[in-house]
């Protein structure tokens, strides 16, 4: 019997110096953490940053590790493939080591994701905003604050736009002159039927004067998205609601200065009316050989446009941007800037996580590697007070956009980050307008999808339970 | 020894039985589940019994044809899918075991196409289908007509060759014997054909419709690829259509899963009775 409490005894202190010896290697392995991190923050909590632009895939990574290597805090980024990333945040976040910061595009998602984002109002990303109508509001909260913003208007090459201007009866003398939708299409036209006449004096080899509207899935979006957000921002402003939020049922009020810009795009382009959406045509390299004057795009453009692997033409100093003129404001109507992109953090993880979150989103916007990255690296231009001097943008059509900002030009806001069940919408709306280019339907289909559509997928997605 | 096989049969079953647990009746059990729920991620849900599924064809008091529309264009689909590529790929096998030259080479040709991934085959096939019929000021999505036939055309290519391979194997079990007796009591070709060949080819045709069927059922990939469910969503099929659903309608998770859930048995019921229907015209060998 004593021989057993004996061996009992002897066994338990075994175990106990087990567990002390346990616990002390664990000790010893945090302070070794601890000092190898420097002493700005705790190192507890971890970030999580679903990325929704595979373009900055690896400028993020390095960042997360510099941000690492400094402060111990951990940092995962994970890129969704480009097109994937609903589905990515989705099954992301059902594990139960979910996205931090994840990407919302506009007030739907917004709502999707309502029971997850964390309010942003009192945050150093919402402080150092410039511009505080760059967030969503949704539910009372300050949903997502965003991280970029972009503009798009109409690209064009400077340099042969100048060179027609000083041609004989070229229908303005300076680029200037062009400042309203009458003008852009006379000179569009013009252009377009006296292709080989302009060719032959300044050495171009121009085939249209607008690069082509592309209606296949690539392309439409250009159209049934950020052409489409100038009769819904006119619509929104006239009745007074928020551009940006939008309303349950609209008029189609401005849908003839739609047709009109959109019957210039195609009739100003070399393209067959008929085969728009056949995906085969790049509007992009037209533009960029110099085969297009015009082209509708964003200023995400300029590293494609200018990235010398690419093999375009064009230089940075051919390009510059002009408004969308649109026929109803064209004295002061500037570029359409907004965003797509918005922060939004995790409110269902740990409170530690959050913490560690706003943490690490503070010191993106605030330190120099952080402001290096996005500007520099990721091309981004951000909106945040703390890019000055050096960490300023360096994209042509960004600048012009910032020159049209200070010359008193009132920036278009992109309404159609209102629209409701985006991909269904803007499908009918591409369909109902590739038959009415391809001469198989009329203007009313577009204008059926483009209203009617709308308040139907405004009451499906806004339909409360 | 068969009394041992019994007993410890459960044991060499069970690591298998976990996978298929784990890898298929949980997920499916969840998936009808999930179904009658209002769900973002799969692990936060609420019920709402059946709405998701009168969503499916009632949307804004009104009759909503989507999911019928892509319901018969994806049956005829199927049909005419399965036609083709069934006498077309019995007619090859037909000659290819005619012992004609080259009879080898041959087969690898009409098996290679099965071997390119959907996604980028569809993608080939757009750029050729477009470049002959942009000569017509037409694009493959022009109407859905020209969607389905693409579709039938790109499906074709791919299967015909699989489903040759197949009934090679089942034309060259046959025995030889039994032709002989036959021609010796003077049946003609379309006799042979009708009377010996195809009866005793019986269970590679209910192998062979059994895939062709439950392969155009459940086409994604080159539908995705192809036309993308365009013009508007006339060319989507099934499978597609819920994708859509899930992922392009804001709350529409669990019409998706609803809709995926029928899908699931209309394809069983479909397959069963198939199989049930073909079976029964297996001879003995």
């Amino acid at each position: 019997m004593k021989k057993k409490l004996v061996s009992v005894l002897l066994v338990s202190a075994m175990a106990a110096s087990m567990l002390v010896g346990c616990g002390g290697g664990d000790g010893a392995a945090s302070t070794q953490k601890g000092g190898d991190a420097s002493n700005k923050t705790e190192a507890t909590g971890s970030v999580y940053l679903l990325n929704f632009k595979p373009e900055t895939d690896e400028a993020w990574k390095n960042l997360a590790q510099t941000y690492t290597d400094q402060t111990g805090v951990d940092v995962t980024v994970l890129t969704a493939a480009d097109g994937q990333y609903s589905t990515t945040l989705q099954s992301e976040m059902a594990k139960s080591e979910a996205p931090t910061i994840f990407t919302i595009g506009n007030t739907t998602a917004a709502q999707t994701w309502n029971d997850y984002t964390l309010d942003l109002k009192d945050s150093a990303l919402y402080e150092h905003l410039t511009d505080k109508s760059l967030s969503i509001t949704y539910d009372n909260k300050i949903a997502g604050v965003a991280n970029c913003y972009e503009c798009y208007g109409i690209i064009y090459n400077k340099t042969i736009l100048e060179g027609y201007c000083g041609l004989d009866g070229a229908v303005v003398s300076s680029v200037d002159e062009i400042n309203s939708f009458d003008t852009l299409n006379k000179v569009a036209t013009d252009i377009n039927s006296r292709v080989d006449e302009i060719n032959d004096a300044l050495g171009t080899h121009l085939t249209e004067a607008f690069a082509s509207a592309g209606l296949d899935d690539g392309s439409s979006w250009r159209f049934s998205g950020h052409l489409a957000c100038l009769p819904l921002y006119y619509e929104f402003k006239d009745d007074g609601c928020d551009l940006i939020a939008g309303e349950g049922e609209i008029d189609g009020t401005y849908l003839d200065q739609f047709k009109n810009v959109w019957d210039m795009y195609v009739n100003t382009s070399a393209a067959d009316p008929k085969t728009l959406n056949s995906g085969a045509l790049n509007a992009e390299a037209e533009l960029g050989m110099g085969e297009a004057v015009f082209y509708q795009n964003g200023d995400w453009e300029f590293s494609a446009l200018t990235n010398p692997d690419n093999g375009y033409e064009v230089t940075a100093d051919d390009l510059s941007m002009m408004p969308i003129y649109f026929g109803v404001d064209d004295a002061n109507q500037g570029l359409c800037v907004g965003t797509e992109n918005y922060w939004a953090v995790n409110c269902k993880a740990p409170q530690e996580d959050i913490d560690a979150t706003l943490a690490f989103l503070e010191w993106v916007i605030t330190s120099d590697e952080g402001r290096d990255a996005i500007t520099n690296q990721m091309g981004l231009t951000a909106p945040f007070d703390t890019f000055t001097g050096d960490y300023e943008t360096a994209n042509a059509f960004a600048q012009a956009g910032n020159a049209l900002m200070t010359s008193g030009k009132t920036s278009v806001a992109w309404s159609f980050n209102a629209t409701p069940n985006v991909d269904d919408w803007r499908a009918d709306v591409v369909s109902a307008l590739t038959a009415y280019t391809d001469g198989s339907g009329d203007w009313d289909g577009v204008k059926t999808a483009f209203v009617d559509g709308w308040a139907d997928q405004w009451k499906l997605a806004h339909a409360e339970e | 020894m068969e009394k041992a096989m019994k007993k410890y049969s459960p044991i060499f079953l069970l690591p298998t039985m976990i996978a298929f647990t784990i890898g298929f009746i949980v997920p499916f059990v969840y998936g009808i589940f999930l179904s009658f729920c209002k769900f973002t991620t799969v692990t936060d849900w609420k019920w709402v019994g059946l709405q998701n599924y009168t969503k499916i064809f009632y949307v804004n008091g009104k009759l909503d044809t989507t999911f019928l529309h892509s319901l018969w264009y994806t049956a005829l689909f199927t049909l005419v899918s399965v036609l083709i590529i069934n006498i077309v790929s019995f007619v090859i096998a037909m000659l290819l075991t005619k012992g004609i030259k080259g009879t080898n080479l041959f087969r690898t040709v009409f098996f290679m196409p099965n071997l390119i991934g959907g996604i980028v085959l569809s993608y080939i096939w757009l750029m050729i289908f477009n470049s002959v019929l942009s000569n017509f000021s037409k694009t493959i999505v022009s109407t859905q007509w020209y969607a389905f036939w693409g579709l039938i055309a790109v499906v074709c290519w791919q299967q015909i060759g699989y489903m040759m391979i197949i009934y090679v194997a089942g034309i060259q079990n046959i025995p030889g014997e039994l032709i002989e007796a036959a021609k010796i009591d003077g049946a003609n070709s379309w006799q042979l054909l009708r009377h010996v060949t195809l009866p005793m080819l019986m269970p590679t045709i209910t192998i062979c419709t059994f895939l062709t069927l439950t392969n155009g059922f459940k086409l994604f990939d080159q539908n995705l690829a192809l036309t993308g469910g365009n013009p508007g969503k006339m060319s989507q099929l099934l499978a597609l259509n819920i994708y859509d659903t899930m992922y392009g309608t804001t709350g529409w998770q669990g019409v998706g899963q609803a809709k995926a859930v029928i899908f699931f048995i209309l394809v069983a019921l479909i397959a069963v009775v198939q199989n049930k229907l073909t079976t029964s015209k297996e001879v003995e060998n």
